[in-house]
């Protein structure tokens, strides 16, 4: 009895220190000014909430523009990076292509320090009119969920047993026709957990947003920290913009439960 | 070249002395390897090899952004080694290493063990336990410095309300572990479900027959249940390791590299973007760039292997 009450205390404190910097996001979203910086812990919860935030965001920033850029770069960047590292996924696990080293070399580009891969692309960029576009940045994410959009999926494609495909060869299948029959049907959930895996990422990206979008292609965690002014900081507008643009994340975390560990793991550990 | 590799399977619709299309030569079992490659090597030319070989080009030569690159020789790198500055980000980014990677196996093996049994609501708790790791690191640090803010923030109010008092937790000689906390708050579950998964893979007889021959639970916790662990610690160490050191958007919101904070990446993000000494900035950037590539290629290994197909 003792033991279940102290395993139900250590749980329910961890989950609190989890769970209550999410929710205080989404309190002071529905938070006026006053209640905002009251010193007053009685209105941490109870106050009288209030779309004021919303509102403010919504008609005075162009969050839904900034949002919908998020969307078009993560969507249009997960593509090109699904199409380029399920081939060279399949190659690397079929033949193992390059003895490794190749593979090795596609995980260590996110071992470059982003800081610095951004001045030669932004003078290249600029060669090239692609600074403040949604190609650009599309192309920089493509780059950057590459070497673990390709190593997710090798560890899917290793588990495809070759028997299978040497079957349909022998049936007559060319190699193109053994992919796209075969194989491809079977790594269907690789597919889904390693695009919803680079959405994340690409949504979740800053960095290279905030160097290389002003305006046009200016995704909405730019705009988030552009609340973050230099005399004050407008927390209402802050935590009413975070909340919706973190609500995907949070909806993929719940129900992607069984294949975040291992995704993030590469595959090394079933989950 | 293409007319003495034909395919070894696949149909040969008409003629055997016709020469294969280019089509056909690039989906030969030959060439079909490379040819997958090929958007991947196209896209790692163009923004790795490219940008690598700028970095290095510009890492022996002085550029403001405008006029021509001056060469320097090793000069930016004799700076680097004598750049005060740069040698405690370095140490501090290892100290940041040091401590998230031990307290978050510490922690995670301890959750891990906890939640390693059936309970009501088990699935509700480990969801909610997920919850931060997805989340935006930009819009954590911007939301830890509001919450953890000294004269308004949530945490000093309670603080003040439970009789501790306030803290300031952005004091120059404390503000490197509210990073690393901050830190640890999102990555926590990362080395708990790690090792939550491991757990739950272990042999159950081998626990059993431990138990019938009267083991005590600190031994087996120490000669059974550590050891199988040991590949999954390594691979959170090296992933972990990888990630961390390339640490910059929890900054970024919070102190900006201000009170004794300043980590690798913030100050080559620093040299270059903002004091725009190109030339040393790319020095330093290949610096932790080798620093990287020898840690991980040493842990890589072992996580291959922990990933080779069993058979």
């Amino acid at each position: 009895m003792l033991k279940k009450l102290l395993f139900w205390v250590i749980t329910g404190t961890v989950l609190v220190v989890i769970v209550a910097p999410l929710a205080w996001i989404y309190l002071t979203a529905f938070k006026s000014q006053s209640d905002i910086f009251a010193p007053d812990l009685s209105r941490f919860v109870f106050f009288k909430p209030t779309l004021g935030n919303f509102q403010a965001l919504f008609g005075n920033y162009p969050f839904w523009g900034n949002l919908l850029n998020t969307f078009i770069v993560s969507i249009g960047g997960t593509i090109i990076t699904m199409f380029a590292s399920l081939l060279a996924a399949y190659s690397f696990a079929r033949w193992n292509t390059g003895g490794g080293d190749i593979l090795f070399m596609t995980v260590s580009t996110r071992m470059f320090p982003m800081a610095v891969a951004a001045i030669p692309h932004f003078v290249f960029f600029k060669t090239l009119g692609l600074l403040d576009t949604h190609l650009g940045l599309m192309l920089l994410y493509v780059f950057f969920n590459i070497s673990f959009a390709t190593f997710l999926l090798y560890g899917f494609f290793n588990e495809v047993p070759k028997e299978v495909e040497q079957a349909a060869m022998i049936d007559g299948y060319g190699r193109m026709e053994v992919f796209r029959k075969i194989v491809f049907p079977l790594i269907g959930p690789g597919l889904a957990v390693t695009s919803v895996f680079c959405l994340i990422w690409m949504w979740n990206e800053f960095f290279f947003a905030f160097l290389f979008t002003r305006s046009d292609a200016r995704t909405v965690n730019v705009l988030l920290s552009s609340f973050w002014g230099g005399l004050q900081v407008q927390y209402g507008l802050m935590t009413a913009g975070a909340a919706i643009t973190i609500l995907p994340t949070l909806i993929a975390a719940w129900f992607m439960q069984r294949y975040i560990i291992r995704g993030l793991t590469f595959g090394a550990v079933k989950g | 070249m293409p007319s003495n590799s034909p395919p070894v399977t696949g149909r040969w619709p008409e003629g055997e002395g016709r020469k294969a299309t280019v089509w056909e030569t690039l989906t030969s079992e030959r060439y079909f390897r490379w040819t997958l490659l090929v958007p991947l090597l196209v896209l790692l030319a163009i923004f790795m090899l490219y940008p690598l070989v700028y970095s290095i080009y510009f890492s022996f030569h002085d550029w403001g952004m405008q006029g021509a690159p001056v060469f320097s020789g090793l000069r930016n790198y004799r700076q680097l080694v004598n750049d005060r500055e740069f040698l405690i980000a370095f140490r501090r980014t290892l100290e940041v290493l040091f401590i998230c990677i031990a307290v978050e196996i510490g922690l995670g093996l301890g959750l891990a063990l906890l939640w390693n049994r059936d309970f009501k609501g088990q699935n509700v708790v480990r969801g909610l336990a997920l919850l931060p790791l997805l989340v935006a690191p930009l819009i954590l640090s911007l939301l830890w410095n509001f919450i953890l803010d000294f004269n308004f923030g949530a945490l000093n109010l309670v603080f003040q309300a439970i009789g501790i008092g306030k803290v300031n937790l952005w004091r120059p000689d404390i503000a490197l572990f509210t990073i690393c906390a901050m830190t640890i708050w999102q990555w926590l579950p990362f080395s708990t479900f790690v090792l939550l998964a491991g757990l739950k893979s272990l042999p159950r007889d081998v626990f059993e027959a431990a138990r019938v021959d009267g083991a005590s639970r600190f031994y087996t916790f120490r000669r059974l249940t550590l050891p199988m662990l040991t590949p999954l610690i390594m691979i959170i160490v090296l992933l972990r390791s990888m990630w961390l050191i390339r640490l910059f958007d929890p900054l970024f919101g919070t102190t900006r590299g201000g009170v004794n904070t300043e980590l690798l990446d913030w100050i080559t993000y620093r040299t270059s973007f903002v004091m725009f000494d190109i030339g040393y900035g790319s020095a330093m950037a290949i610096a932790s760039w080798a620093f990287t590539m020898a840690l991980c290629l040493v842990m890589f290994r072992q996580l291959m292997n922990a990933m080779a197909p069993k058979t």
